[in-house]
């Protein structure tokens, strides 16, 4: 008889290779949980006497309705990145005799258990007894927040969704700006009837039903999909690509690095999971639109959107050098390569990537010189500095990689989990620093001038900071071989 | 020119390989000459894909180790310019196609296209049609024709010592025989010194001139092959 499918994911946590090092990551994560956990009941705890203090006039619940389904979309946007579910170990049990029903369900009650299902505890409770004080009835305060909290948890089913098909965030993303155009030019008001739709529910207990029905039908959506995928994939598998023999020989004037980029470029173009990453990349030049076209942002924020946008090719696929070649790590250690050739063809890919990005900003000039010159320090900053942080955290990061996986539905996405999200930090924090430190002492331009120059210095002392990534590398070697061999 | 040291390409001294209390490998003194034909076997778990992980320095050692040509493999990465290996599939590049794979083993070991195109050229039998041209990602080959790349790649740049790993395993019967021919051609054509783990007793006796018979990390039995080789492996496996 199988124990408890709970148990096993225990063991796997437990058993795993490094565990101390996961340990750490953990309790890391764990006060970052804490903290924005604490964030978020002290937000739950205040908001409602804040609001009925600030504005008389109105229900303060009307208020944190008519902003529901801005909380909702943020919701979502954190989750699609951030959530996963656990749906790896799904392979491993389809030919036990555990009925698929079972495992589906364990897969979705457990992610109903995931940290991110907190937010209605965390946030609306607080504010449900506060409308409690304020002489609602029992019953209105119990519907309302039922009825959050069933919004709360669909989302968690549409994140999944959504993560299984590449097409669902950009349609999303289509929607949502369609929905604000529509709002804002044409008086369309879908948007705000989820406030209303809020506002009547107090009034119209029974209104809760429409919630309640959407998240079970986002269930079985989600188990059918399962489900039906789970027969799929044994036809997947047999699907063969046809090879594309497209000629790299254009690389050839990078002289000898030409052998490993041309192999990067092959594991881009013909391999789902980088393919992905990269185009994920793209998104990234996009990130300076949400700040520079605000007033008054502080000067932080414009140094973190400017490293985001010549950067975006670095944390996303560069974060995962070398766990890229985990596959066939073996043979690439039993070969004759210099580990010296070997990053730094990793380096000049990044590079270039930093500078096409850079090149592609250009529109940036429309917001001014000043965000302009600051998008060049960052870029000179990521291709000084912000490489080696990124490979230097790649090295770390033993993590295996599957390259190519046919059923994203079977693998965790793996694209932005928390993990990664904290080696993110000393690549955004430490430019910040180096801008805003001279620049409150002096003046704007001399933050620029040290961004920048922080990232000239690492070029010109580039072959001194590989030199001791060659040797990390060397060291790391066994254990990376260890950890790339566990699947 | 160096004069050669000894006579003997691989020397292993009183290695010993445990993970916590389990000793995997435990070999006091063995020696490998140049040229030999080197047949390992045992069961599963007797320590063969460890020993050829040590020699490739995938895995460290507990105590002891290999010297390869002169070279302790754990100290210098001097050994890989004149070895080369195929274990199991993670030495195969899935995305690439077994044109580039080549080409790129070529390129580490110094071999130009043109030059791996003339190669492969004696390997077209063994192919059998079925490996060149055929517009598929390595990823997408039968585990049996995947084999074959690797093991063909192992011979590009005539390194000196050739490690295989269950090189019969998965090839069809035709490919066996024509494996066994190709090791036999490659051995008498240079010096060479060839690795050979198998649970194929018949190919292997049959390929290798010397045969080492390892049972839980330790050396059972270190013969020259004869013709009662073969039978007397036989009378222990079903002892």
């Amino acid at each position: 008889m199988p124990t408890s499918l709970f148990q096993l994911s225990r063991k796997k946590f437990l058993r795993a290779p490094q565990l101390e090092a996961k340990l750490a990551i953990k309790i890391l994560m764990g006060f970052v949980i804490l903290y924005f956990g604490g964030s978020l009941l002290f937000l739950g705890i205040v908001v409602y006497p804040i609001l009925s203090d600030q504005f008389p006039e109105r229900d303060p619940i009307s208020i944190i309705n008519s902003v529901l389904v801005l909380i909702f979309i943020f919701e979502l946007i954190i989750r699609y990145f951030l959530q996963q579910l656990p749906i790896t170990e799904i392979k491993s049990f389809l030919l036990l005799s555990i009925p698929k029903k079972r495992i589906i369900r364990n897969v979705l009650f457990r992610s109903l258990l995931s940290v991110y299902n907190a937010i209605p505890v965390l946030l609306y409770l607080p504010i449900s007894i506060s409308m409690l004080k304020d002489d609602y009835a029992l019953d209105q305060v119990i519907f309302w927040w039922v009825a959050v909290t069933a919004f709360s948890l669909c989302l968690n089913f549409i994140s999944f969704l959504a993560n299984k098909n590449n097409l669902a965030l950009a349609g999303f993303v289509v929607l949502l700006i369609l929905l604000y155009l529509g709002e804002s030019y044409l008086d369309i008001e879908i948007l705000r009837a989820v406030g209303y739709f809020f506002d009547a529910l107090i009034t119209q207990p029974l209104w809760v039903l429409v919630p309640l029905g959407i998240f079970v039908l986002l269930y079985q959506i989600t188990f059918n999909f399962l489900k039906n995928n789970l027969n799929l994939e044994g036809s997947l598998a047999a699907k063969k690509e046809v090879a594309n023999a497209g000629r790299y020989d254009f690389l050839d004037v990078f002289g000898s690095h030409a052998l490993f980029l041309k192999n990067d470029l092959r594991l881009i173009i013909r391999n789902v999971r980088p393919r992905n990453i990269v185009l994920m990349s793209f998104l990234f030049l996009f990130y300076g639109l949400f700040f520079f076209t605000q007033d008054n942002q502080p000067e932080a924020m414009l140094v973190f959107a400017s490293i985001f946008i010549s950067g975006g090719f670095l944390l996303t696929y560069g974060s995962y050098v070398p766990a890229w070649d985990s596959e066939y790590y073996a043979f690439l250690m039993s070969q004759n390569l210099s580990y010296k050739k070997y990053l730094d063809s990793k380096w000049r890919l990044m590079t270039f990537a930093i500078v096409v990005s850079t090149v592609l900003s250009l529109p940036y000039l429309y917001f001014g010189i000043k965000i302009y010159l600051l998008i060049l320090s960052g870029a000179a900053f990521n291709v000084g500095l912000g490489t080696w942080i990124t490979l230097y955290g790649g090295l770390l990061n033993k993590q295996p990689l599957k390259l190519n996986v046919k059923a994203k539905a079977f693998e965790n996405t793996q694209a932005f989990s928390g993990k990664l999200f904290l080696m993110i930090i000393p690549k955004m924090v430490l430019p910040v620093l180096l801008y805003i430190i001279p620049a409150s002492f002096f003046n704007e331009t001399a933050g620029y001038l040290t961004l920048a120059a922080s990232g000239v210095l690492g070029i010109v002392f580039k072959n001194q900071i590989l030199a001791q990534m060659v040797k990390l590398f060397a060291k790391e070697k066994h254990e990376m071989l260890n950890a790339f061999s566990q699947k | 020119m160096p004069l050669a040291k000894n006579k003997h390409m691989i020397t292993a001294t009183s290695l010993t390989k445990s993970y916590g209390e389990t000793t995997v490998l435990n070999i006091e003194q063995l020696e490998i000459p140049k040229g030999q034909c080197f047949g390992l076997v045992g069961n599963n778990g007797a320590g063969k894909t460890t020993f050829f992980s040590i020699l490739l320095d995938l895995i460290k050692t507990s105590t002891g180790e290999i010297i390869s040509n002169d070279i302790a493999v754990a100290q210098s990465e001097e050994w890989k310019t004149f070895t080369s290996a195929f274990i199991d599939d993670s030495f195969l590049i899935g995305y690439l196609t077994p044109e580039e794979y080549f080409y790129f083993v070529g390129e580490l070991r110094g071999i130009d296209k043109a030059a791996v195109d003339l190669f492969l050229e004696t390997y077209v039998d063994f192919f059998n049609d079925e490996i060149l041209n055929q517009k598929k990602y390595l990823r997408d080959f039968s585990k049996g024709n995947q084999k074959k790349v690797g093991l063909i790649a192992t011979f590009i740049g005539n390194p000196k010592v050739v490690i295989l790993d269950e090189p019969f395993a998965n090839l069809d019967p035709t490919t066996q025989i024509r494996l066994k021919q190709l090791i036999k051609a490659e051995t008498e054509k240079r010096e060479l010194t060839l690795l050979i783990s198998s649970h194929d007793l018949n190919h292997v006796t049959d390929v290798c001139n010397r045969i080492v018979l390892l049972e839980r990390g330790a050396v059972i039995m270190d013969k020259e092959t004869t013709a009662k080789t073969l039978q007397e492996l036989e009378d222990y496996f079903s002892a």
